[in-house]
């Protein structure tokens, strides 16, 4: 029955094409092995490139920067990227592109892992969490004594993040100084972002974490699945708190294209996020009883070697709604991994502009920015259209149903208070939200920024 | 005018301060069609006369000429014979000989070419080895390849330096014939390096002595006037072959004993130095000391 | 006979010379040497590569880190099998797609029926795993939560008690007379108490390890239930993965349904009533015509697996190894012939001999980019893909920014051992030319550079063997696809395989790396002309 549903989508999805020829079909893709870029990977591996008339290739890459590198030069049509990085890059933090996005890839996903040592200095000072089940959220406040401690020997704690605009890197951020622990602040001399640092964040590959973290280079790190996983199943560290809790539901992962382009091939550009659609409806498709129904095939899928290739059970605990914060602590965690619910591909500018005020508040955007000009630039970066219209013809395909997408949102999320800090964030007011914070950079309408 | 002559030629190396003189003051005429034998001791400069006949060594002083001309670098039309053979070991006997022949004789159709190249080595009895490297061919075989490339080379003079001296007795004397058998029935003219005075006699027209180096020099011809085609097998009976051979022994051994005596004077007087005995004078230990008052005690 | 010489010449030319007693011996020449030869030249590396094994095999597993432990030879196997049969999966699926008529029927009845076959098998094994999990959960949390109450009570104890030891201290010092010696009792019950504290500490630390040893422990029913269960769900995956090969996404099924719409859309035309619906239907018409070109020469993208990679690797590791010579042989020989341009090279030479690749790379890739500003739409890259093989493995500018790198380590040896066969060319062998009257270019052609030939190849053999070193590191770091993505690829992945396909990677890289030093060899042995060994 399903083999027919597909073969009629196909030859619907084929009437389709007739109104729109596709400016390029052969598409060759660049992911990093996180189980974040799974609708790419499903994309293609369901045939939904195929129904498409698109034959897609999806290429590991070695790190983000190559990622990016490889996008901006035409090695790569698109790719799965850190949401901050189409950002970055159209802003010219680092390398100078315009990257944009039409399609969002996933909410959460991440976590922060300390090593086993930390966590056990951790488990001294609170002794609350000195337990099998320690309650969550765990916020930095044990580790602020530890960090007091390790400046008064006159050393700093070292901790990993993936990226310097990655999503990592501002969670780290926010969860410490959520507790009043200051991360260091990015300056036009200080690219490294330690300038004030009372815990210094450095760069790592994901997939270095575990390693790193066992030489004890560093302390503790931020991280996409399945590093967090494969350290507690290894036993070299502890996560002590997911992104769902930093903040709920926070945009994680995008599709990424350069803006020249989206501009050569639109219908193609709308065609591949057709596919990417279909690819995270068919990840959080469930049953009566609210469990995953593809979600097992989707880690068969993903732990081969060509895709994340981690081992299937350790990847199959976050994707298939667990978490292991210890060997003996596994939580159900429904949302850790969110791809189609909450309206979560959508591509919203206030996930732009909370990207941006993050950029500013460590610093990585140098001078004072004006509220118009937060907008201007998420605007410039998400690409709603392109979304709507693939959402329109799937819609007319009968693919999805109507009240799966937002189709009358002036692009905004409204304002949540949802955070580990419970500040509220309201992306029509980013100044207000920047100058909300105790740590960070604060403009004043009207003035130069201050510390 | 001479064919091809040396014209009070001297050539030596090393700085002023410590120069060597290999050559000093050699003269020599050889006239077309002659055949010129030079015997010498090894050492004596034979190679580098050779080199300058052939124009790969210019003299310092003097003059070399062929044609009146004045040599100034090396050709074809004067094949030279290299004492160590200098083929290409990366080419067959059938190529070494085509390299030469090629660049003598540009115009040669292809099969031209073959067929002149194997005559040449028909000439020398290799043709079973002309597919072989030289690498697997004897010391003699490699000098036979060495004369036919020259020969194929038809030079107009021939400049052999010591063709002969690797070879055994029995195709040493095989390439005696041959070489004069050649020398006869092209007419050319060769200059040929020996120090065997038997071989000298029995091809040349003329023996020219090589004085003993440094400063070696031509010391005066002696004609052969013996008629050819010469028999080797009369060498030990032929009163007049004996004599010729005898008077130059005779000149050679007088060289020889010349230059040891020449080196005797130059001994240098070593000093009477002797080694100081140094225990004459060491002084006794402490311990010793010690160990000789004890059995002066006793 | 004849044929004995002429196979002891071949063994001799392809330099494995090792065989050669072998060869004797069958021939029954002078069995007892043979036989010793062959103990020395054979069974005594033999012993030394199992002694090796054994070794290994022993010391492996004993070796343990948190991040895993040293894979065994038979885990290495299991993963070499593994690449391979993954390898094989991908090129069934890849046949599957372009299946039609009755083969593609065939293959679907077979793929169908194993699929029912192992179905139950699979839910059995998952079922089976889940009993076996709870269980392992269960007992462990038996085990371990009294274990932690009473960690959690002692931690409360000791709590409590230095509290109190504190309290009483507070009170002692609040008291303090001006007594020296009071006051020094009070600091050695100070200290006292630290200690105890610390001793405390120690306690806790040494019980709480004891929990994690019991936590990390071991399962290894656990992990065989988990193994089977695995195998069979991967299987499964790839079954219906060539199911849909077969069907949905099945070339000769889609091409047929594309025909089917070509037809109903030219009968349309053929019927239209107004021009613009003709107009309209015979722009659908071309469309569909289009559609269907594409959909026939469509292939199954395949993702790049080791045998590929390796094939690319060669490839690459060549086209490097063909630019050195050309840049290597042509400056090498100038250098060996004339001494004012050797002296105007030695600086270069000596500066950029030892840099190391991975500076190279970036900045190789930065020209490269320079030159490819579209990699779609490239001249250079067009020519390089037109040449046959190499063109068939995707020439991109990281496979040229490979190329390059590996040429720029490479070329030394060869160009140093150019100039020094040049310059040590034999006297004798220039008085020729000389005799000769050669030209520069004959005498270059004729006596220089066959003469400077073994020299060259012993440089190029050193050259292709420091460039495949080198090819490794560039393919990682340029991510172009070969055995150095793998390498980066499969330490990315973190799988329990990770470690076992390193060393898959060590035997295939030494193996080629094997290889191609034998062909080198060989031909090193045809150029040379003095007979001496090369090698050995």
């Amino acid at each position: 029955m399903k083999r027919l549903v597909t073969f009629c989508t196909s030859l619907l999805a084929a009437a389709a094409s007739f109104a729109a020829p596709l400016e390029k079909t052969d598409l060759k893709f660049g992911f990093i092995k996180l189980t974040d870029c799974a609708p790419l990977v499903i994309a293609k591996e369901k045939g939904f490139f195929q129904d498409e008339g698109l034959s897609v290739e999806v290429v590991a890459q070695p790190n983000w920067k190559t990622l990016l590198d490889n996008v901006i030069n035409g090695n790569l049509d698109g790719a799965h990227m850190l949401s901050g990085q189409p950002i970055a890059a159209t802003i010219g933090i680092g390398t100078q592109a315009h990257v944009v996005t039409a399609f969002t890839m996933d909410l959460n996903g991440n976590g922060i892992t300390v090593s086993n040592n930390i966590w056990e200095e951790m488990q001294q000072i609170d002794f609350d969490l000195d337990t099998p089940f320690p309650e969550h959220p765990i916020s930095a406040d044990a580790l602020k004594p530890i960090v007091e401690e390790y400046l008064s020997k006159g050393d700093k704690l070292q901790m990993g993040m993936v990226f310097p605009v990655s999503t990592h890197n501002y969670e780290l951020r926010y969860w410490l100084a959520a507790s009043g622990i200051n991360p260091g602040m990015y300056t036009k001399t200080d690219v490294g972002g330690r300038t004030d640092a009372e815990v210094e964040l450095s760069v790592t590959p994901p997939p270095m974490m575990p390693t790193v973290l066992e030489a004890g280079n560093i302390q503790g790190y931020c991280v996409g699945e399945p590093w967090n996983q494969q350290a507690v199943s290894k036993g070299i560290g502890v996560p002590v708190v997911t992104n769902y809790d930093i903040w709920q539901n926070n945009p994680e992962k995008v599709f990424g294209v350069t803006k020249k382009w989206a501009d050569a091939n639109p219908h193609t550009h709308v065609a591949v996020v057709k596919a990417l659609i279909r690819a995270g409806r068919w990840l959080d498709e469930t049953d009566a009883s609210g469990h995953y129904v593809n979600r097992d095939e989707a880690v068969r899928i993903l732990s081969q070697p060509n895709y994340v290739g981690a081992d299937y059970n350790v990847i199959k605990n976050s994707m298939t709604g667990y978490f292991y914060f210890q060997k003996t602590d596994k939580r159900e965690m429904p949302d850790f991994n969110v791809f189609y619910k909450y309206y979560a591909t959508y591509p919203w500018y206030s996930d732009g502009i909370w990207f941006l005020t993050q950029m500013r508040r460590w610093g990585q955007i140098t001078e004072p920015k004006s509220a118009a000009w937060y907008a201007e630039t998420a605007q410039k970066i998400y690409l709603p259209d392109v979304y709507l219209t693939a959402a329109q013809e799937l819609l007319d395909e009968g693919l999805i149903e109507k009240d799966e997408i937002p189709w009358d949102t002036d692009g905004y999320k409204p304002a949540t208070d949802a955070f580990i800090d419970g500040i509220t964030y309201d992306a029509h007011d980013p100044i207000g939200y920047l100058n909300s914070h105790q740590i960070g950079n604060k403009d004043f309408v009207g003035t130069t920024a201050g510390n | 005018m001479a064919f091809l002559e040396l014209d009070h030629v001297s050539l030596g190396f090393g700085p002023p301060n410590d120069r060597t003189e290999v050559l000093k003051d050699v003269n020599l005429q050889v006239q077309e069609n002659e055949f010129v034998a030079i015997i010498g001791f090894s050492g004596s400069g034979k190679s580098t006369l050779v080199s300058l006949l052939a124009g790969l060594q210019q003299p310092e002083k003097g003059c070399v000429r062929m044609h009146g001309q004045p040599v100034t670098e090396p050709g074809p039309e004067r094949g030279i014979m290299f004492q160590n053979y200098s083929l290409l070991p990366w080419l067959s006997v059938h190529g070494n000989i085509e390299l030469a022949v090629k660049q003598v004789f540009p115009r040669y159709s292809r099969a031209e070419r073959k067929a002149h190249v194997e005559r040449y080595i028909e000439m020398v009895n290799l043709t079973p080895a002309a597919d072989k490297k030289p690498s697997e061919l004897s010391g003699g075989m490699r000098q036979r390849v060495s004369l036919a490339r020259t020969l194929a080379m038809q030079p107009e003079v021939i400049l052999l330096d010591e063709p002969l001296s690797a070879l055994d007795a029995l195709t040493r004397a095989n390439l005696q014939d041959e070489i004069v058998r050649i020398w006869g029935e092209d007419r050319r003219t060769v200059v040929m390096i020996t120090n065997d005075v038997d071989e000298a006699l029995l091809m040349a027209d003329r023996v020219v002595p090589l004085t003993m180096g440094p400063e070696a020099t031509l010391a005066d011809a002696f004609t052969i006037d013996l008629p050819r085609p010469r028999d080797r097998t009369l060498s030990n009976s032929d009163p007049d072959f004996k004599h010729l051979r005898n008077r130059i022994t005779q000149y050679l051994i007088g060289l020889n004993e010349e230059a040891k005596a020449l080196r005797v004077d130059e001994r240098k007087e070593m000093p009477d130095v002797r080694p100081v005995d140094f225990y004459a004078t060491r002084r006794t230990s402490f311990w010793e000391r010690l160990r000789n008052n004890d059995t002066d005690a006793a | 006979m004849a044929f004995k010489y002429k196979l002891l010449k071949a063994i001799d030319v392809a330099g494995l010379q090792v065989f050669d007693p072998v060869v004797r011996l069958c021939y029954g020449e002078e069995p007892k040497l043979q036989l010793r030869r062959i103990g020395l030249f054979i069974v005594i590396p033999l012993l030394t590569l199992a002694a090796f094994v054994a070794l290994w095999a022993y010391v492996g597993p004993r070796h343990k880190t948190k991040a895993g432990e040293v894979p065994s030879p038979a885990v290495v196997l299991q993963a070499g099998q593994d690449t391979w049969r993954f390898d094989a999966w991908e090129d069934t699926k890849a046949a599957d797609y372009k299946r039609a008529g009755q083969d593609r029927e065939q293959a679907l009845a077979a793929v169908n029926a194993r699929i029912e076959e192992l179905e139950p098998q699979a839910e059995q094994a998952a079922a089976q795993l889940a009993e076996v999990e709870d269980a392992y959960r269960t007992q462990l949390m038996e085990q371990v939560k009294p274990l932690y109450d009473e960690y959690r009570q002692m931690r409360v104890d000791f709590r409590d008690e230095s509290q109190r030891r504190e309290a009483e201290l507070e009170d002692r010092a609040a008291h303090l007379s001006g007594s020296v010696a009071e006051r020094e009792a009070f600091l050695d019950a100070l200290r006292e108490h630290r200690q105890w504290e610390e001793g405390e500490k120690a306690e806790l630390a040494a019980f709480k390890d004891q929990i994690g040893e019991i936590e990390d422990a071991k399962a290894p029913e656990l992990e065989a239930a988990r193994a089977q269960s695995n195998d069979l769900g991967q299987e499964l995956q790839y079954l219906r993965k060539r199911r849909d090969q077969l069907t949905s996404d099945n070339l000769s099924l889609k091409l047929a349904d594309a025909e089917q719409r070509l037809e109903q859309r030219e009968q349309a035309f053929l019927q239209a009533s107004s021009g613009e619906e003709a107009l309209s239907l015979a722009n659908q018409i071309l469309a569909e015509e289009a559609a269907m070109e594409r959909i026939e020469t469509s292939t199954y993208a395949k993702p790049w697996t080791l045998p590929d990679q390796i094939m690319r690797s060669i490839l690459c590791v060549f086209t490097g190894f063909v630019l050195a010579s050309i840049i290597a042989i042509p400056i090498g020989i100038l250098c060996g012939l004339n001494r004012v341009f050797m002296a105007a090279m030695t600086p270069l030479i000596s500066l950029f001999k030892p840099v190391s690749p991975i500076v190279w790379l970036p900045i190789v890739f930065i020209i490269v980019g320079g030159f490819i500003p579209e990699p779609s739409d490239s001249a250079l890259l067009d020519f390089f893909n037109a040449i046959p093989v190499l063109g068939a493995y995707d020439v991109n500018p990281a496979f040229l920014s490979s190329a390059i790198t590996v040429a720029l380590c490479s070329l030394w040896p060869t160009l140093v051992n150019t100039a020094l066969g040049v310059a040590a060319i034999d006297k004798d062998h220039i008085n020729v030319a000389r005799v000769l009257r050669l030209g520069f270019w004959s005498r270059l052609v004729k006596i220089v550079v066959p003469s400077a030939l073994p020299l060259i190849f012993a440089g190029l053999r050193i050259s292709l063997g420091v460039g495949w070193m080198v090819l490794i590191a560039a393919e990682l770091l340029s991510s172009s696809e070969g055995i150095g993505k793998f390498v980066w690829d499969m330490f990315n992945n973190g799988s329990s395989q990770t470690f076992a396909q390193m060393f898959v990677v060590v035997f295939v890289v030494g193996l080629i790396g094997l290889l191609l030093d034998r062909i080198m060899i060989v031909f090193q042995r045809l150029v040379s002309f003095d007979g001496a060994p090369t090698a050995l």
